[in-house]
């Protein structure tokens, strides 16, 4: 049944999904395994997209999915409790009220383990460095959709160096103009070019911390 | 000392050098050079030191400032949409969403913003299936917009595009899209309305429904079409298309929702001797091939430095020509250097014809003029090149 549910999520079979987690939770299973089980199906349509048989409109279903599955189980567990991979700081920078890609990486890396804190749309820098600084991130991610977002990020980054943060995370910048001009232009670490490259960058950077 | 009459001569013989050298890049006839042409709504007011307040409140102001922007620069041979008019209302229209207004909503010095948010409702698609597209609209646009400066906006347009069009030949500038009909497919209306996730989940649970109310939509549309005066200059028109990018959209549904009315909308635009501009922002290059089934050298693809270019010159090469695609990161962020190499590839990559050189979508709010400049400098430097 787990193969089930993974090749569900994977297949983004919606009803069937929600089905069998509902279908499993009463049955006694354990829910942070039906969990796990969703987040492979999740892994499965990182890996159909990152091979390009899934495109954009297939991650924004599964992480709709993902997210239906997860409210079913929150009834029965804290599903943000167990072992996180990392905690990343996520927002669109200031003047930029854009968060459909934002929104999606955060969804993305939620399903992927990790902590997010989702600091929202036009966020000044200062909220970055305190929220860098209260969470003990390792990764910043900063989305802006429009060009003059461009030098909003470089005053983050700045400002996470002016607070003496810089050395400590990763900043990864991404959205629809931003390609690796922009990353060099703004002194980040790595650009994603969608939201499932995010996923991967944290996991680069997480395991080369790891085996550190 | 040239009188005024002479001047506005010697603007129309310029105007007609430029019109002509339009016409055969669009159909793929060798040319002197390629066109290069303007492209920037919110580059030529902070260019110009005007407000984006003042730009998006005075449409007179607008058409001025974008106009006194072009000859500032000069070397443009035209424009790919004209200047002037009220820009929120008129992105209002295409997405059906509200939008922060400089001065307004937003410092008075800002760019525009869309307002992402759900306004169409799932309850909306069967008012369009029981009382059609246009009576919806009716009841739709004050939720997104004040209806006294939507019309206020549609009569301007209306009541001065002939001047707008006279105005830009008698200072020598051919406007590309110069039809009098402004469309887009379905798909764009309904995602601005709905939101983007929203009306992504509604793709996978309700696909037959949004189907039909796209169709009823496409009906409407190809009503406006066949109503369109057909155009006396280039005859473009703009035919947009940005959350249907063949990247952002799984193969099933593309082929469902998007490329079926494209090819209905090309060939009613095509059929009333108008030329659709394929305004596709982000990456299209999956589905380039599917520009083979629209009629030969009445299309102009139009992308935004996204979509592989160099695809199309080799799929669609000898049938369409490609306007475009400076990208708008490159004019913010790059070097004049950047634009100059970028603009020499194009170049090189089109061969002799079938290009018009065009900032990618449009040039953003803070391109940097020189490297404006830079499009400007690199196609003139092979006006004695190519023959």
């Amino acid at each position: 049944m787990t193969d089930q549910l993974i090749k569900a999520l994977s297949d983004l079979e919606e009803e069937l999904v929600l089905k069998l987690v509902q279908e499993r939770l009463d049955g006694g299973d354990d829910p942070l395994a039906i969990l796990d089980a969703c987040r492979e199906g999740m892994a499965q349509v990182g890996k159909r997209y990152e091979d390009g048989e899934y495109y954009v409109s297939d991650l924004i279903m599964a992480g709709e999915i993902f997210k239906q599955a997860n409210a079913i189980l929150s009834e029965k567990i804290q599903v943000d409790t167990g072992k996180k991979r990392g905690t990343v700081v996520m927002g669109t920078v200031e003047g930029d009220i854009h968060d459909i890609g934002k929104d999606l990486v955060v969804g993305l890396l939620k399903a992927g383990g990790y902590e997010v804190i989702d600091l929202g749309v036009d966020v000044p820098a200062a909220k970055f460095v305190n929220a860098v600084t209260e969470h003990s991130a390792s990764v910043v991610g900063l989305s802006g959709l429009l060009t003059t977002s461009f030098d909003a990020m470089k005053d983050t980054i700045a400002a996470l160096d002016a607070a003496g943060l810089r050395p400590k995370v990763k900043v990864m910048v991404g959205g629809g103009p931003v390609n690796e001009q922009v990353r060099d232009y703004v002194g980040a670490d790595a650009m994603g070019a969608d939201a499932q490259a995010a996923v991967t960058l944290c996991n680069g950077w997480i395991e080369s911390v790891e085996v550190a | 000392m040239m009188t005024a009459v002479e001047k506005t001569t010697e603007m129309h013989a310029l105007w007609q050098e430029r019109f002509e050298r339009i016409k055969k890049a669009i159909n793929l006839e060798p040319v002197d050079r390629p066109p290069v042409i303007y492209m920037g709504v919110a580059f030529a007011p902070r260019y110009m030191g005007m407000s984006i307040a003042d730009f998006c409140e005075d449409p007179e102001a607008a058409l001025n400032v974008t106009l006194a922007a072009m000859d500032k620069m000069g070397g443009w041979d035209g424009a790919n949409l004209p200047g002037g008019g009220r820009i929120t209302p008129a992105l209002t229209s295409m997405w059906l969403s509200r939008l922060l207004v400089p001065g307004r909503d937003l410092p008075s010095d800002s760019l525009w913003q869309v307002k992402e948010a759900e306004v169409l409702t799932v309850e909306d698609y069967d008012t369009i299936l029981n009382k059609g597209w246009s009576a919806f609209l009716q009841e739709y646009l004050p939720r997104v917009i004040d209806l006294h400066e939507f019309m206020d906006f549609v009569h301007w347009n209306m009541q001065n595009a002939q001047r707008r069009w006279e105005l830009y030949r008698d200072k020598g500038y051919v406007i590309v899209c110069d039809a009098a009909v402004n469309v887009t497919i379905p798909f764009e209306y309904l995602c601005g309305g709905r939101s983007m996730t929203k009306f992504f989940f509604d793709l996978y649970r309700m696909p037959d429904k949004v189907q039909a109310v796209m169709d009823v939509i496409l009906e409407d549309l190809l009503a406006q079409i066949k109503a369109a005066p057909r155009p006396a200059g280039i005859g473009g028109t703009w035919l947009g298309g940005w959350r249907a990018a063949s990247a952002m959209v799984a193969p099933k549904l593309w082929d469902r929702f998007v490329w079926p009315y494209y090819l209905k909308l090309v060939e009613a635009l095509v059929d009333q001797g108008i030329t659709p501009v394929l305004h596709w922002d982000q990456d299209w290059t999956r589905d380039l091939v599917r520009l083979q089934e629209l009629p030969a050298k009445k299309c102009i693809l139009n992308p935004d430095g996204m979509t592989d270019v160099k695809k199309f010159k080799e799929l669609v090469g000898d049938r369409m020509a490609m306007m475009g695609d400076v990208p708008a990161s490159m004019l913010a962020a790059g070097t004049p250097d950047d634009v100059h190499a970028y603009v020499e590839d194009l170049i090189q990559t089109f061969g002799g014809t079938g290009l018009l050189v065009c900032p990618g979508c449009d040039a953003p709010i803070n391109a940097r003029p020189e490297n404006m400049q830079a499009i400007v400098d690199t196609v003139h430097s092979h006006d004695k090149v190519v023959s």
